[in-house]
């Protein structure tokens, strides 16, 4: 069932064996879809089939939403590529599906003492690795300086100043802070997580059931609520990843939650406002609480269990990660993408790039909060339940429902809870 | 599928040599081996491309199949009982049939309208019908990014006008609000389809003889019996057809209401197609998915059979 | 002037009023469009209700053209689409008039087993037409996707042509045959003539039909230089910014050709219904 690729290459993996000779077509689906991304990840291909006549490579970019309904109904239907790009929470789906080869002897061979441990977690079972992390980055607040200074402001430092700064930015040109809420994105569970977190309190609980009801969450709901009521566009009801984060490109909000990759998208959209942006640690309770993780996203590669070219995938993957080619991957979006291997960051090759010295204040800032966090709901590790809190649009129908039908907070919490944990429950979760 | 006018000259209305006479050719023809050449091809395709998807997902909503696992195991009637026993489910039914209804009802309101005046009007008409049109040649996609863009609430061109004329205190998003959502996207689709019924309204306006409306008025008869004895007598059958074809697309179509709105904000624009796939690609629950699909088959059908039932009468009648 | 007189210049004014409302109404959007897709982004974030552009760019298309390559998008669906079409076309006509001259009485019974067909959600089909592309090697082809548009454009197209050759008098064709012509002579030099508006006209709508078709496309094309424009489109949204211009201006390159398109053939199908019920 494995398609064309498998047509193509059944030949050739007999050969193979015979010499160690790498040849096959490889089929590599990632989500890089931003130009100088997908142009590295061309030239690498290029060199790499070079180095190994045998091999040919072909990569197909899509966007993340498009990515996933791609490969559920490939699996489904038996068409997915031998290499991918993914996401923490989908890889805990893809190893649930058993769609996944072990990946430990690529790691090992580019070091395994190079990655953190948090992102290698992240793709483990049983003491198994099924994913590489390819590049890291954390969420963080971001903020107008010129605005900020305008109205005498200092930086927020907490959720109640950052309530206050909001609205008092909110004119008729700009708006305080957007909060998207969109049931096709799960931008809601971000935002709710990092109130949550800054309280010490997580969104799934120890023993795998969801947990809306605490303190922490039933007070994150009503603060995000008031914030979309006051400081908010009506439409960012509406609002995935991108209309939300288009807004501050644009200028037309001042303050937004994002990675790094804030920079190259105000880089690209208005660059006038690029010295005008700035990082600052996610807010907290209070101004005296320690710095916490809100969000990491260690962004892994995969090799499919259906390939079978999985030697010429592996090898292609340990090829990405050589240091120099590596530096220039990580340098495609400076300050977006952070590299995954901890000696990378300190070396001087990569640190020597104009908008990384740029922004050298807001990249510490946003590695300073990498190893604190975990993607949402893998504080325990891996789990199932991480891809449905953020994948079916729960939370973000708890918002809706809560501004739509005036449904009492605390009822929508409830309800909303009863439905992670019925999902938990049919996706086979062990729960308690 | 995407959207495309409907008609069918064998119901339209000039009541034209409608030809099932036995056939002739088939008492001078002994074999039909030509005639089996000529069906053969098309019935081997639509057999082939219809029969198996069908008979599979009919299979699938018997099953618990998951879109990840490649196992599965019969449940028989389970997933309908489930479906039968959720709001959600009977939320996006009703969503549907609001949806469809209001949807049928503004287009054809608005096509007769425009066919009507159209009809009577020499000067210009040639322009108007081309302008008139134009909504027909979008595409789902380009619809969705079209108004999306004029009614988006921080760039868009109608909430600043509004805001800018006074009407509104601030930006209003017609998309997210829960009292303007609906109405929103029902305007959208009528723009969208109000077109396809307006030509083939005309068309079958230009179809009616005229000897009739000056019989009519010798007879004294004024406009608006003219128009319900004469006109709407004579176009009932093509707007009959229409009215169920167009019902059949709407109800079953996907991409518009998915990409103007994802079927939010809530579940106020959740339809049984959007249901359907949420249920299958955002749940994996392929099987329960396949259900709901088959449940819509089947309320189409029933539909359908009542709605042909009518038609046929009313070609009885026009005998 | 008398009352009458007066009450019918009214109605006409009516009418024109009516109808240069609507035709305003209709054609905002798509003008709306075409300014948009010439302004600067910063013109299209910061002054949302100026009408001309301040500063005319073409960069908006630049970036859709050479950038993302959507020319090769718009080469794919036309591509589908005529072939689409055509193998539609030919196929049901065939079907058609065999139906109407050989198999008169399964006519009425084939028409509602078609009329069925119309009726299968899409979304029903998708996986188990996934399944059998995978298993013929027709995923990520024109074919596998030329092949599903066939499921919705074989059967509607079927149905509508039975219509128009069943208006075709016999007398006419059994004078051909007492005159010697075999039957396919008489099926391609008689019959389809007579028919050939209705067909024009059901060629435009499968045409338009598998042009703008999106979920078999998103689910059946993984390369990107594959995709038809629906889902090149829809690509837009899921990049890295919002780009509103882009999208205006991909949109702009879809639907003006669609709208010229449609305004030249505007007379058939119009025409098709009329011509082929008085024939």
């Amino acid at each position: 069932m494995a398609g064309l690729a498998a047509c193509a290459s059944a030949g050739s993996s007999e050969e193979q064996e015979g010499d160690g000779t790498l040849a096959g077509d490889v089929l590599m689906w990632t989500s890089f879809t931003q130009g100088p991304r997908a142009e590295y990840m061309e030239d690498m291909a290029a060199r790499f089939e070079e180095e190994n006549p045998g091999v040919s490579i072909t990569i197909e970019t899509f966007a993340w939403p498009e990515f996933y309904t791609k490969w559920t109904t490939g699996l489904a239907s038996g068409q997915v590529p031998d290499l991918s790009s993914a996401l923490p929470t989908h890889v805990v789906e893809m190893i649930g599906a058993e769609a996944l080869v072990p990946v430990d002897d690529v790691i090992d061979s580019i070091g395994r003492d190079r990655f953190s441990e948090a992102a290698l977690a992240e793709g483990q079972v049983d003491g198994v690795s099924y994913s590489v992390p390819i590049y890291t980055h954390a969420q963080v607040m971001w903020y107008r300086k010129d605005l900020l200074a305008a109205a005498g402001l200092e930086v927020p430092q907490t959720w109640d100043e950052l309530r206050q700064a909001a609205e008092v930015l909110t004119s008729d040109d700009v708006y305080g802070l957007s909060v998207p809420l969109g049931s096709n994105d799960m931008m809601a569970t971000r935002f709710l997580n990092y109130y949550v977190q800054s309280n010490g309190e997580t969104l799934l609980n120890e023993d795998g059931t969801a947990n809306l009801t605490s303190q922490a969450a039933l007070d994150g709901i009503e603060y995000w609520v008031d914030m979309y009521e006051t400081t908010s566009p009506e439409g960012s009801i509406n609002y995935a990843v991108l209309d939300q984060a288009t807004l501050y490109y644009q200028g037309k909000t001042a303050f937004d939650f994002n990675s790094g990759f804030q920079i190259s998208g105000v880089a690209d959209t208005s660059p006038d406002l690029l010295d005008q942006i700035a990082a600052a640690p996610l807010p907290r309770m209070d101004a005296d609480d320690p710095i916490y993780g809100g969000e990491t996203s260690n962004t892994p590669m995969v090799v499919w269990q259906a390939s079978d070219v999985q030697e010429e995938a592996k090898a292609f993957l340990e090829f990405l990660y050589q240091d120099s080619d590596y530096i220039d991957f990580i340098h495609s979006v400076p300050g977006g993408m952070l590299p995954a291997l901890s000696d990378i960051s300190e070396d001087p090759a990569y640190l020597d790039e104009p908008t990384l010295q740029q922004f050298a204040d807001t990249v510490d800032v946003i590695e300073e909060a990498v190893p604190l966090g975990t993607a949402i709901g893998m504080e325990e590790g891996p789990r199932i339940q991480a891809g449905i809190l953020t994948s079916q649009g729960v939370i973000e129908g708890m918002f809706q429902s809560i501004i739509l039908n005036d449904e009492p907070v605390e009822d929508a919490a409830i309800a909303a809870q009863e439905q992670l944990d019925s999902l938990f429950a049919s996706a086979g979760a062990e729960l308690g | 599928m995407t959207a495309l006018a409907e008609q069918r000259p064998a119901l339209a209305p000039s009541g034209g040599p409608a030809p099932t006479r036995p056939s002739v050719w088939a008492r001078l023809t002994r074999i039909d081996k030509v005639g089996v050449a000529f069906v053969l091809p098309s019935a081997v395709a639509v057999l082939g491309l219809l029969i198996y998807p069908v008979l599979s997902s009919v299979y699938y909503s018997l099953t618990d199949q998951n879109l990840l696992r490649p196992s599965h195991d019969l449940v028989w009637l389970e997933n309908f009982r489930q479906l039968v026993t959720s709001d959600a489910f009977w939320n996006a039914f009703a969503t549907s049939i609001r949806w469809t209804a209001a949807s049928i009802v503004g287009q054809l309101a608005v096509g007769m309208v425009l066919a009507l005046c159209l009809d009577k009007v020499r000067r210009l008409q040639g322009l108007y019908r081309v302008l008139l049109i134009v909504p027909w040649a979008f595409p789902p996609i380009v619809i969705a990014f079209g108004w999306k863009w004029i009614l988006n609430d921080v760039y868009g061109v109608l909430p600043n006008l509004l805001t800018r004329l006074g009407l509104t205190d601030s930006n209003v998003s017609l998309l997210a609000n829960p009292t303007t959502v609906f109405w929103t996207v029902l305007a959208i689709n009528v723009w969208f389809g109000a077109p396809l019924f307006m030509v083939n309204i005309l068309s079958a306006l230009k179809t009616i003889p005229r000897e009739q409306y000056e019989a009519a008025t010798m007879d004294g008869a004024n406009a608006w019996q003219q128009f319900s004895f004469i006109t709407l007598r004579n176009i009932r059958n093509v707007i009959g057809l229409l009215v169920i074809l167009r019902t059949i697309w709407v109800f079953n179509n996907f991409d518009l209401l998915f990409l103007l709105t994802g079927g939010g904000p809530g579940e106020m624009t959740t339809t049984l197609p959007i249901f359907a796939y949420r249920t299958g690609w955002g749940l994996h629950q392929l099987g329960m998915a396949s259900a709901v699909t088959v449940l819509l088959l089947v309320f189409l059908l029933v539909a359908s059979r009542v709605a042909f039932a009518v038609l046929s009468r009313w070609e009885k009648e026009d005998r | 002037m008398s009352t009458a007189r007066l009450t019918k210049s009214g109605a006409g004014a009516l009418r024109h009023v009516v109808l240069a409302v609507a035709s305003i109404a209709f054609v905002f959007p798509l003008a709306w469009i075409i300014l948009s897709s010439v302004k600067t982004g910063a013109e299209l974030a910061n002054n949302p209700l100026d009408v001309l552009p301040d500063e005319f760019t073409l960069a908006n298309y630049r970036r859709v053209l050479e950038d993302l390559g959507f020319l090769q998008n718009l080469r794919n669906s036309v591509l589908i689409a005529v072939v689409a079409t055509a193998v539609t076309i030919v196929l049901s006509t065939l079907a058609a008039y065999g139906i109407v001259r050989f198999f008169p009485r399964f006519g009425q019974r084939l028409t509602r087993v078609l009329i069925a067909t119309y009726m299968f959600p899409p979304i029903l089909l998708a996986v188990p037409y996934a399944a059998i592309m995978v298993k013929l090697g027709l995923i990520n082809t024109y074919a596998g996707l030329i092949l599903a548009y066939l499921s919705f454009a074989l059967p509607y197209a079927i149905w509508m042509l039975v219509g128009f050759y069943q208006t075709v008098p016999l007398e006419i064709e059994e004078g051909a045959q007492m005159d010697g012509a075999g039957k396919v002579r008489i099926f391609w030099q008689i019959a389809t003539p007579i028919v050939l508006p209705g067909i024009v006209a059901t060629a435009v709508y499968t045409f338009i039909n598998t042009f703008n078709e999106f979920l078999y496309a998103l689910l059946f094309i993984n390369s990107t230089d594959r995709m038809p424009v629906a889902v090149a489109l829809y690509s837009l949204t899921g990049s890295e910014v919002l780009d509103w211009g882009a999208m205006m201006a991909a949109s702009v390159l879809v639907v003006v050709p669609s709208v010229l398109f449609f305004m030249s053939i505007q007379k058939y199908i119009a025409g098709g219904l009329a011509e082929g019920s008085v024939k």
